[in-house]
């Protein structure tokens, strides 16, 4: 193939030169206030200010928690408690010598790496609602044995917070301080949001099955990002506890926890700018009229209910200026089968995906029975049926959504059915739903990335601290992602966001998604489905052209005439079993087929 | 058969509804007199389900849609029922854990309390088998004998048109007969009935006329005595672009 | 003592079982479990002090309006916290806007009312004893409660209705059933079990604004536990609670009677999400 016609147009809004500018502006400004505070503001502000700080450190992290990932942690003052009392009781000798409040800080933020696993780990079991109610659990326990411990932490009278040394210990130097960690947290919570984890995490939050068959494992990144929320909510803590200067376990109420989690979706989630905007706003907000101090959690619980019921992006969506700009109304698909070659390279492909008598029924009805498949490589697969005959049951049993009672599934002799449901993703095999399940709130491009996050090499440490390695993932999989955008015809909505589009161009948006993978078998779960008849047969091109580079293609499909158009070979359902198999023509003249599926 | 010259009890026109942003059915027009059977026929995902759950206003959809001369816009399922429009759903879904004769008199929530008891018996008239019990909870029921209390939970309302969707799924021939029976009788009573159907033969000697839905869109109607109809049902389903209505 | 711990772990046990109850109501109408649970019992305690002492009112009356007071709630919580998320539901909004809505009533109750448990009344103008109204109110307002839910599924029209909504909601709706009606009113059963929650055991929990978050907790462990929708389940693991809580509360202290419950909550989910009484469910894509 003559490499100048595959060239790839770059994204129109790529994210160098300006844009990048544009996205930093907002921090750049608030950093430029922050910095110069001292000058335009008296001691009363400087004290708001360093509480804002403060706030923001958890918040920050808990924003990963809640805004990215999106579980509902109401709870986190548990943690601020754990580190404001670790942090205090070191510094201050309770239990052993006393040590310098920084070393004490670090071990807090240990401590509450923890602890934050501790709070976390039932949100890998628990359903949303029980989540939230155990992390209120933990902030009402924490205080209870806060006050019962009072050989260590002082009971109801409380210790001293610690004073950290000079020059951190006149007003504006501590002031300086907290700046400085929370423009830190700031720096790596963005490194995070932008990395291959960030988009992982909002994979998780609004299409948990695609972040599965992506390759991404739920517990262990959830895990890592328990800890990071944990270690900053207790540093926050410990700074809390000496701008305090004295703590009782009054100080964390609820009504705390709730501030730091309203702040986060006030501000909009999966954003970083609109829960720091919403932390400072509800720092601040008080403090201009004396009378609302008293009515400030309830104004804060209105805010909450306006901002779920009218404006679910938060403010983040109010800065979203870009996102505003119309698309163009008579837009179309039109993909580029001829880039598949480079996107998928030389698939040397030589195994079958082979399922082998495999049997599943539900309570008593039998759902498949005793179904063989045979996958060839290179080769498009169709698999049609009436309702109920077990077509998207096939699919989720090699998906690992349902394990079979009987039979098997194997790839490279490898078992399919014993694997956890995000290795599939390891063995190169990658499926779009039939309800495409997309991050709304990410743009086009970062949703096609989410499919190549098993690809990336850096660690999650690495792209918290911006090492080498997260540059080379984010390069390269902003490079694969804008050529599968470019194969399926998407390229030009690079960067819109992902729910202003059309249902039949998230459909291609899936299948980019898939393409990320280079799968070695793709399974297409009705990818017709409201489709026009333009975009049906484009679709199907494009698909033939992906079994001509040496993938294997399931197709679950109700369109009769493009499952007749593109397969080599068709299986028919019924009742959970093969009523016929062959080529398309077989198929098609097979009059007991066109009973079973019409009707008759 | 019934002419069509009189004033339709339904007609529909240039319907279009999805879900969400996905369209399911484009511009689909369709007519049924008072008194007549029709079946509606199409392959799977063709949107026929889709179709009676718009009609019967459980989902919203736009274009124009009269029933017994009222305009059902924007009419929710209660109000569809009330204006004498009833609509089985698919898969039998009854209620389990209640009576048969419990189940039959939530069909008839909005019917005068007097008058339930005898809606009931009615229904129950032509079913003997569920007849017998109606003391039992529907989950002792077997999936026909569930589909038939489903199909009595709509002939307790008394419509004047009855959607039936794909009554014999899971039913044994002897059983579907019984529910085609039924239907027949219905005929005899001037209840018009709208029939969603995999079972083509059994559709066809049954009705008096045959929609078919291809792709979101009607593709065929005929009367059922027309010749050749199961060849052109075929052709119009496997037609590559959508063909005129 | 041990007649005291029983007493009181009965009584305190009785309340979260209709906290649990009032939670259920809402959850089988609409699958959404509300924040406002806790709420509604704070909610009945505060409107019982406050027209009985504040405002003199005859007991009969300030019982009344007190459990209407519960009702408009739960209808307000049905309009403003869950109709409007209802279309979502994959997306936990509810969680959210029931949370906020119960934050709006607590805080209102804590400035308007006071930030400080008030007295509550006694019903019956009778001896102190050892078997006081404090303890054997709050159980029969729970055995009436379960015996008259019970009657409304069984017997009437409108509780076949509600169960109908409850088993499939699709199937009701294409029957004809007014499924939004049914779902506002049962909304106001729960506010009315919620405020009789807060009202039976205000002579035990004051009227206090506090009790909203605390009985928001402790109620939601018999639905937990009890299988979600089970009222005889969560009365049998509320009365079990109470009386683990009581006796944990004389045996080792208040402090850790809390953590020993918390800790056995967060124990047992883990093992069991489903409950002890639930019955797992599958995934489905």
């Amino acid at each position: 193939m003559d490499m100048s016609t595959t060239e790839v147009r770059p994204a129109r809004a790529s994210l160098f030169g300006s844009p990048a500018l544009s996205a930093a502006l907002p921090f750049l400004i608030i950093a430029v206030i922050a910095a110069t505070l001292p000058l335009f503001a008296g001691g009363y502000w400087g004290v708001i200010a360093t509480r804002a700080c403060v706030y923001w450190v958890l918040a920050a992290g808990l924003n990963l928690v809640v805004g990215f990932a999106g579980q509902i942690a109401i709870g986190w003052v548990a943690l601020l408690t754990v580190g404001a009392y670790t942090t205090s009781v070191l510094a201050a000798g309770n239990v052993m010598p006393a040590i310098d409040p920084f070393l004490a800080l670090a071990i807090a933020g240990l401590v509450g790496a923890a602890f934050g696993v501790i709070v976390g780990l039932p949100a890998l079991r628990l359903r949303t609602f029980y989540f939230a109610i155990t992390t209120l659990g933990f902030a009402t326990i924490v205080t209870q044995i806060v006050l019962a411990w009072a050989s260590v932490t002082g009971g109801g009278v409380g210790v001293p917070g610690p004073v950290f040394p000079a020059p951190f210990d006149s007003q504006w130097g501590f002031y300086y301080l907290c700046l400085m960690v929370a423009a830190v947290c700031t720096w790596m919570t963005a490194n995070i949001a932008g990395s291959r984890f960030g988009r992982a995490l909002t994979a998780i939050r609004d299409a948990e099955v695609a972040a599965e068959a992506s390759g991404i494992a739920k517990p262990k990144l959830l895990m890592l990002v328990f800890l990071f929320s944990g270690a900053t909510a207790a540093i926050a803590g410990g700074l809390f506890a000496s701008l305090q200067s004295y703590i009782t376990p009054d100080a964390f109420t609820i009504e705390l926890s709730v501030l730091f989690f309203i702040a986060i979706l006030i501000g909009g989630r999966g954003s970083i700018v609109g829960p720091l905007l919403g932390t400072v706003l509800l720092t601040v907000l008080p403090e201009f009229a004396a009378p609302l101090v008293a009515w400030s959690t309830f104004l804060y619980a209105v805010l909450l209910l306006a901002i779920v019921l009218l404006m679910p992006g938060g403010i983040a969506e109010l800065l979203d200026f870009k996102n505003r700009r119309p698309l163009e109304s008579n837009r179309a698909i039109v993909p580029r089968p001829d880039l598949l070659a480079r996107l998928l390279g030389q698939n040397q492909n030589a195994d079958t995906l082979r399922l082998e008598q495999v049997a599943l029924s539900f309570g008593g009805v039998r759902a498949i029975d005793g179904l063989d498949l045979t996958i060839l490589p290179g080769q498009v697969h169709g698999l049609i049926g009436p309702n109920g005959s077990g077509k998207t049951t096939t699919l989720n049993v090699i998906s690992g959504y349902y394990t079979p009672q009987g039979g098997t599934a194997k790839l490279k002799g490898v078992v399919l059915t014993q694997l956890a449901h995000h290795r599939r993703a390891h063995l190169r095999i990658a499926r779009t739903f039939q309800t495409p399940r997309i991050v709304g709130e990410a743009s086009v491009l970062e949703n096609v990335m989410i499919g190549g996050t098993i690809d990336g090499r850096g660690t999650f440490v690495e792209s918290l601290l911006a090492l080498p390695r997260h540059w080379k993932d984010e390069k390269m999989l902003r490079e694969i992602a804008m050529l599968a955008l470019s194969a399926v015809g998407l390229e030009q909505l690079a960067a819109v966001r992902a729910d202003r589009l059309q249902h039949s161009e998230l459909r291609f948006i899936e299948i980019a998604r898939a393409l990320m993978l280079r799968p070695a078998f793709l399974l297409l779960d009705e990818p017709a489905a409201g489709l026009s008849a333009e975009e049906i047969r484009r679709l199907g091109a494009l698909v033939v052209e992906i079994s001509n580079n040496g993938t294997g293609v399931l197709l679950v499909e109700h369109h009769a005439d493009l499952i007749f158009d593109i397969c080599h070979h068709v299986t028919v359902l019924n009742l959970g079993k093969t009523l016929a198999a062959g080529t398309p023509a077989e198929i098609r003249s097979h009059r007991e087929v066109v009973n079973a599926y019409l009707g008759g | 058969m019934p002419t069509l010259g009189a004033e339709p009890l339904l007609s529909v026109t240039g319907l279009s509804t999805g879900y969400g942003k996905v369209g399911v059915l484009r511009g689909v027009d369709l007519t049924i007199a008072a008194g007549e059977v029709v079946a509606l026929l199409g392959p799977n995902g063709a949107g026929k389900t889709t179709l009676l759950r718009a009609i019967s206003g459980l989902l919203p959809w736009t274009g124009g849609v009269q029933f017994s001369g009222r305009d059902l816009a924007g009419a929710g399922p209660r109000e569809t029922v009330k204006a004498g429009l009833a609509h089985v759903i698919e898969g039998h879904r009854v209620f389990t854990q209640q009576s048969v004769t419990d189940n039959l008199l939530l069909a008839a929530y909005d019917v005068p309390r007097g008058e339930r008891a005898a809606r009931v018996e009615e229904a129950l008239g032509y079913f003997p088998e569920i007849a017998a019990k109606r003391h039992e909870r529907a989950v002792a029921l077997s999936g026909g004998q569930q589909q038939m209390l489903a199909v009595a939970q709509g002939l307790v309302q008394r419509p004047r048109l009855l959607m039936l969707d794909e009554p014999s799924a899971g039913l044994s021939p002897v059983l579907v007969d019984r529910v085609f029976v039924v239907v027949s009788k219905l005929r005899e009573t001037g209840t018009a009935v709208l029939l969603v159907e995999q079972l083509i033969e059994k559709a066809l000697a049954l009705a008096d006329r045959v929609y078919a839905l291809a792709r979101g869109s009607i593709v065929l109607e005929a009367a059922t005595g027309e010749a050749d109809l199961p060849h052109r049902l075929e052709r119009a389903y496997f037609a590559p672009t959508p063909a005129a209505g | 003592m041990v007649l005291s711990i029983v007493l009181s772990g009965l009584a305190i046990g009785s309340i979260y079982a209709l906290i649990g109850i009032a939670y259920n109501v809402m959850y089988s109408a609409s699958r959404v479990f509300s924040f406002t649970a806790g709420t509604l019992g704070m909610v009945g305690g505060i409107l019982g002090s406050l027209f009985i002492l504040r405002m003199g009112m005859p007991i009969w009356a300030g019982f009344l309006l007190a459990l209407l007071g519960g009702a408009v709630l739960g209808v307000v919580t049905e309009i403003v916290a869950v109709r409007p998320v209802l279309k979502s539901l994959d997306q936990h909004l509810y969680v959210l806007s029931t949370l906020a809505l119960a934050l709006i009533v607590q805080q209102f109750a804590a400035i308007e009312w006071s930030t400080e448990p008030q007295p509550f009344p006694r019903i019956f103008p009778i001896e102190r004893n050892a078997f006081d109204q404090q303890f054997w109110l709050p159980m029969i307002a729970c055995a009436v409660t379960l015996v008259g839910l019970e009657i409304l599924y069984r017997r009437t029209m409108l509780g076949h209705a509600f169960l109908a909504i409850a088993e499939d909601n699709y199937a009701a709706r294409a029957l004809g059933l007014p499924e939004r009606n049914l779902r506002m009113a049962s909304f106001a059963i729960a506010g009315t079990i919620g405020a009789l929650a807060g009202f039976a055991g205000g002579q035990m929990l004051l009227a206090f604004f506090a009790n909203a978050p605390m009985l928001t907790f402790y109620g939601f462990v018999p639905v937990a536990l009890g299988g979600m929708g089970n009222n005889r389940g969560a009365v049998v693991a509320g009365i079990v609670l109470g009386l683990f809580q009581q006796a944990a509360n004389f045996l080792v202290g208040g402090i850790f009677a809390s953590v020993a419950v918390f800790t056995v909550f967060i124990l047992v989910l883990l093992v069991r999400p489903e409950g002890l009484a639930g019955t797992a469910v599958g995934r489905r894509v």
